[in-house]
């Protein structure tokens, strides 16, 4: 690459860690909450089937 | 269980969108130029165009900010939505609805700020500064936050349904509002280069990028409201349950 | 009190009539102590007196004219905040509110009223502030001309009247009142300052451009209408609930 070139594409570095930076807090962050709030609804379901059965049995 | 296998399809669909954006985004969108050119005003020839600007990477951020921030508004907007319907009909389901969403208003408009912030800090070198999108965003999360701050303040549950109702409401109308104001008012004092949006046309391959990527986090938006409705209604069913096994 | 007699033969009274009724009310209440008007008025004066201690460093190369706008409308904001908690305080701990709401009186009516009296205690306590301000801190001339700043005066004052009262009736029923005034206040009416800071800027530090000037006044007049609008609508839940 000649000279021109390089110099057009300076600026292409320094921005990386910005742009990864924004794009792991977008991902990390949905990822990360999506995730526990999955967890989370499936223990309560899991709750939930158990005390219906209770109910269903006391009648 | 139709719901939760739309669910997760909309989860599919939403890391699919936004993975492809974001591969549009870095491989194929034509690049961006910077206000820069070079210095000795000579130009290359790079994927059969001529540049002669400094390539803007960091304007590749707009592909995932933008998305996020017109995502929250929108969930803001369903957020007021359901507190005119709770209003209306007063009924408590309106009023859980409201809250989840506003909770994922919480969430995207924070992202929105975060990404925001590190674009800023690119762009400019400073952590913060007050151009018009950060203090509206700025604005918008102080509002979800008293929002949140005004339903633990009131502990009779239909007071605290009918006030947060009415909050979110009027602090929905001030969200625009406050957008169209920072941007007209600060007049005079520093020309600060305002970014509405991707500075001047999209290119076709960046449109494209940019739609997935915000179709991407509606639907994200979706599977986590979804979400947190089951999560909320198992926990409701659970609660009448228990207290009618006691009886 | 005569009214319009309706086909049932019941004399209901006529919106006007109540309107005026629950005002004078409130204006009679203030003026048998002056309570809320002693110490909003006390509260601008202190508020003064620390910008005084905030500014004592800076010189006297410093022209204070640049953020004069913006110190003025950082005291009504606090002193109304003050102000619009304490009417309200008021109206709920001496059971008003209740006895208001048993009444036949339409929920629109006590909104305006309620507002407007909290919008005329705000003119009053503008009214002395300005000039108290502008002996204390504003040496240099300002810019424009004067009767300019009591228009601004007045669009933020409604608006802070009008949403301000509907804010302040959800917050004295919650549990951290003042604050929770304060965190619901602050950022609705952020828009309102902005524009009306900017308005009142214009005329004391300049450019002077009238243009700059109507078009903030008109910006912060329609926050006014929409916000006045809104805050009207929603009343009539908030003060059922």
């Amino acid at each position: 690459m000649d000279a021109v070139t390089t110099e057009i594409f300076s600026q292409v570095a320094p921005a990386l860690p910005y742009v990864i930076g924004v794009y792991a807090v977008l991902w990390i962050g949905l990822m990360v909450y999506v995730g526990l709030t999955l967890s989370r609804v499936g223990k309560l379901e899991k709750q939930l089937a158990l005390v219906e059965e209770a109910f269903a049995k006391r009648g | 269980m139709d719901r939760k296998k739309l669910t997760y399809w909309a989860l599919g669909v939403g890391a699919l969108l936004t993975t492809v954006g974001f591969l549009l985004a870095f491989l194929v969108a034509s690049p961006t130029q910077m206000m820069r050119t070079t210095d000795s005003g000579k130009g290359a020839i790079i994927a059969g165009s001529y540049i002669s600007h400094l390539i803007d990477y960091g304007q590749k951020i707009f592909f995932f900010h933008v998305p996020v921030a017109i995502a929250s508004f929108l969930v803001f907007f369903f957020a007021a939505y359901f507190a005119v319907r709770f209003l209306m009909t007063r009924d408590r389901m309106y009023d859980t609805k409201a809250r989840i969403a506003m909770e994922v208003t919480l969430i995207f408009t924070t992202l929105t700020m975060l990404t925001g912030d590190l674009w800023t800090r690119w762009a400019w070198g400073v952590w913060w500064t007050w151009e018009p999108r950060l203090t509206t965003y700025l604005i918008m999360l102080l509002l979800v936050i008293g929002y949140f701050v005004l339903r633990a303040s009131v502990e009779d549950e239909e007071k605290r349904a009918v006030y947060a109702a009415a909050f979110s409401i009027i602090a929905f109308l001030d969200a625009p509002i406050s957008f169209a104001i920072t941007r007209i008012v600060p007049a005079g004092s520093e020309a600060h280069p305002v970014v509405i949006g991707v500075p001047g046309g999209l290119s076709g391959e960046q449109l494209a990028a940019f739609l997935l990527a915000m179709f991407g986090m509606l639907a994200f938006g979706y599977v986590i409201y979804q979400l947190r409705s089951r999560e909320e209604l198992a926990k409701e069913r659970i609660e009448a349950l228990k207290a009618a096994l006691e009886d | 009190m005569a009214g319009t007699p309706t086909a049932a033969g019941i004399k209901r009274t006529s919106s006007w009539r109540q309107f005026k009724a629950i005002l004078r009310k409130d204006i009679v209440m203030e003026l048998r102590t002056f309570e809320m008007l002693t110490s909003m008025g006390l509260y601008t004066l202190l508020t003064l007196v620390i910008y005084q201690i905030a500014l004592s460093q800076s010189g006297s190369a410093f022209d204070v004219r640049q953020i004069a706008a913006g110190l003025l409308w950082l005291a009504f904001v606090f002193t109304s905040m003050l102000g619009l908690n304490r009417s309200l305080v008021h109206e709920k701990d001496q059971g008003c509110l209740e006895a208001l709401l048993l009444s036949p009186v339409d929920r629109p009516v006590i909104f305006f009223a309620k507002a407007t009296g909290n919008l005329i205690f705000l003119l009053i306590v503008e009214v002395l502030t300005i000039p108290l301000f502008f002996g204390m801190f504003l040496t240099r001339p300002i810019v424009g001309d004067w009767w300019m700043i009591p228009i601004a005066m007045f669009v933020g004052a409604v608006g802070i009247a009008g949403v301000g009262t509907l804010l302040a009736t959800i917050s004295v029923n919650t549990r951290g009142r003042d604050f929770i005034l304060a965190v619901l206040f602050i950022p609705i009416m952020f828009p309102l300052l902005l524009s009306v800071v900017g308005a009142t800027s214009v005329v004391i530090y300049g450019p002077l451009d009238p243009g700059l000037f109507w078009r903030d006044i008109g910006l912060a007049a329609a926050y006014d209408a929409i916000m006045l609008l809104a805050a009207f609508g929603l009343y009539e839940f908030v003060i059922s609930a």
